[in-house]
């Protein structure tokens, strides 16, 4: 039974199961029950290392695989609901557009698809070729792109329909340095129109400035899961610089004075105590674990 | 336009583009209107058969065969028989092999599935379009034959145009399989292979099904010639035994009944006769279980030949069906008994017509029926597997 989503709430997970089964009756578990949720409008990462499940957990929310078990809500229709699909914008990790289509029929045949008519689709299209800079080659044939420019047609293509909520698997994998600058500006503009989206992605340095919250998945189970704040909880410290010649008697480590909190208040009575034992103080550092390190 | 006309119309676009990228796409298209361009430069008049100003050394004029009865001929045996149903199946099923091991290739198959389209409907849309190749193919050389008929021939035949949903139909027995196959090896030219492989057997069972009639047809024509010629011999000998009878002993009546002892001394063929029709008889009881078993056989597969013959009943009439048989049957006398030995030797046209006939009496229901009821189930394994699959 699919529990009643709160309006506020784009997807919601509970205990989502996957079990592949392989040869010689061979079972590889990829989730094991997962619970998620996403609320509209915030942009949300998923992050987890390889063979997580990342990319399950989205195909089940897209279809394109069916879960072993699943309860949950996307949109607020359960899990499966081909019309709900019609309001959301995926774009796959490793799609493979026809190369014979130009980007502006690949954008044209996925609005169409979506069941957005043929005004819609030439509204948007225009619009959306603009957006990831492709206006330019909109008529050549995906066959003469680099991997960076059809990547930037699929995120087109999944903005057609003009989706209340975008699945984005792996956005940035097939993009060179160069080009990640681009699609990560494609995505903060889906952001900032207010659409929900989903991020897959294992580019964690990426991740951190663009989305709200995060879910991190381990083993097929969501191991931890909400905003930067959250997720560091704890861990922020804060590195008080001295000359190490002064700093006679007291722990040193690389020069600096480890003070762990989380309230910079916390900091003062430290600096008084240096202070009155003469110490040098040379700079006041923060550090806050970056995505990066809570994952490693 | 509902959202799943849209959805339907870009996918048979798609396909056409994908098709239209291929270049054997259009070269079977432009050999389509040449084989059909061929058509045309053939003519017949009083004196022989003409190409172009060329007259051909064949034994045919228009008292044969009438032009119109020429290029109905031309269009099936030719054109159908040969072409439509052999070599640009073969180039169709090349062309359109890829169709669906490209829509299951990862890559595209997320992004369509994840569509507000069921997967029921999206395979049997994609399975579709593949049979759009074959209709534009079929449609451009019936356009063409329609012509050639109305202005070479004669006789303007919209029937020309049944072409279009039969060749489609038996097309479509081999696409099923060829998605099938696409769709569990994922791969075009394993698909393309098996599905050729499966056509042969096809061809190896309808080769079978008519030599077998043929033989069975040729027992029973013996049969019935033996006991005409049995029944006829002993209507002439029991005459003669009564004759004979009557001569010795007045008082024998006309309605006196011989022994068979007394006819076969009377007519020494008689023996012989019945010797061949209990050999005959025999022959016959051992092949019926065979033509029976082929017969049922045969009603679980596709009739890709009978299917294609279709065309055979609409678009000829009875006189030109004679006509043309008359011409490909080489006539080497009636069915008749051999007086020396008493065997039969059974006449070509006897023979040829009898199979035929048998061959036509199988119902259009039989036909298409069973055959649509088979890519029916081919089609339902396909949207089973699909629709679970995990892409």
């Amino acid at each position: 039974m699919t529990p009643p989503a709160s309006s506020d709430t784009a997807i919601e997970l509970i205990d989502v199961a996957k079990t592949y089964g392989g040869r010689f009756g061979k079972k590889t578990p990829a989730l094991r029950g997962v619970n998620m949720n996403v609320k509209r409008g915030e942009v949300f990462g998923l992050i987890g290392p390889n063979g997580a499940g990342k990319s399950t957990l989205v195909k089940i929310l897209m279809t394109v695989i069916r879960p072993s078990t699943c309860t949950g809500s996307l949109l607020g229709s359960p899990i499966g609901h081909k019309p709900a699909l019609a309001r959301v914008g995926y774009l796959p990790e490793h799609h493979a557009f026809p190369g014979y289509l130009t980007g502006a029929q690949v954008i044209d045949f996925f609005g169409a698809m979506a069941g957005l008519s043929r005004r819609e689709r030439k509204q948007r299209s225009g619009a959306l070729l603009d957006l990831v800079g492709m206006t330019a080659w909109s008529r050549r044939r995906l066959r003469s792109y680099s991997k960076g420019m059809r990547q930037r047609i699929g995120i087109a293509q999944a903005l057609i329909n003009d989706p209340e909520l975008v699945l984005l698997d792996e956005p940035t994998a097939r993009d060179d340095p160069v080009g990640r600058p681009q699609i990560r500006q494609n995505i903060e503009q889906i952001r900032d129109e207010g659409r929900t989206v989903l991020i897959n992605s294992h580019i964690l340095s990426e991740l951190e400035h663009l989305c709200d919250r995060f879910g991190l998945l381990v083993k097929g189970v969501m191991a931890n899961a909400g905003t930067m704040d959250e997720l560091t909880e704890g861990q922020r410290r804060y590195y008080i610089a001295v000359r190490p010649e002064s700093a006679q008697g007291i722990e040193l480590d690389n020069g600096t004075v480890h003070v762990d909190t989380e309230d910079p208040n916390e900091l003062q009575p430290h600096i008084d105590r240096l202070s009155a034992r003469g110490d040098v103080n040379t700079g006041i550092r923060s550090f806050r674990p970056t995505l990066e390190d809570i994952f490693m | 336009m509902n959202v799943a006309l849209r959805q339907t119309t870009a996918l048979f676009i798609d396909a056409y583009r994908e098709l239209a990228a291929g270049k054997l796409f259009w070269i079977t298209l432009v050999l389509s209107g040449l084989v059909a361009g061929v058509f045309a430069m053939i003519g017949i008049d009083e004196e022989s058969m003409t190409v172009l100003w060329f007259r051909l050394p064949f034994p045919v004029d228009s008292s044969d065969i009438s032009p119109g009865a020429l290029y109905k001929l031309l269009f099936f045996q030719l054109g159908i028989s040969i072409w439509l149903a052999w070599i640009a199946t073969i180039l169709g099923l090349i062309t359109t092999a890829g169709i669906i091991p490209s829509l299951v290739s990862s890559g595209v198959i997320d992004s369509m599935v994840a569509k507000p389209i069921s997967r029921t409907r999206l395979f049997l849309t994609r399975y579709a379009t593949g049979l759009l190749f074959a209709a534009l193919q079929v449609g451009l050389f019936s356009g063409v034959a329609f012509l050639v008929l109305g202005f070479r021939g004669g006789e303007w035949l919209p029937a020309v145009f049944l072409a279009i949903p039969i060749v489609v139909v038996f097309f479509s027995y081999l696409f099923s399989i060829m998605a099938l196959f696409g769709l569990i090896t994922k791969s075009t030219i394993p698909a393309l292979l098996l599905t050729l492989l499966d056509w042969f057997g096809l061809f190896i069972v309808n080769r079978l099904d008519e030599s077998l009639v043929q033989i069975h047809e040729s027992t029973k024509l013996r049969i019935q010639t033996a006991e005409e010629r049995i029944e006829r011999g002993e209507a002439n000998a029991t005459q003669m035994v009564i004759r004979v009878k009557q001569s010795e002993d007045p008082t024998v009546t006309d309605d006196y009944e011989p022994t068979t002892e007394e006819l076969d001394a009377a007519n020494p063929m008689l023996p012989l006769v019945r010797r061949t029709r209990d050999d005959a008889i025999r022959s016959e009881a051992q092949i019926r279980p065979w033509t029976d078993g082929l017969f049922i056989t045969k009603s679980v597969l596709p009739k890709t030949t009978e299917t294609i013959a279709l065309l055979d009943r609409f678009i000829l009439s009875e006189e030109e069906a004679n006509q043309i048989f008359d011409i490909f049957t080489p006539d080497n006398g009636g069915t008749d008994v051999d007086e020396e030995t008493g065997s039969i030797r059974v006449g070509n046209e006897d023979l040829q017509e009898a199979a035929i006939e048998r061959l036509q009496s199988r119902s259009l229901l039989w036909i298409l029926g069973t055959s649509l009821a088979f890519e029916a189930v081919i089609l339902a394994i396909c949207c089973f597997i699909f629709t679970r699959r995990d892409f």
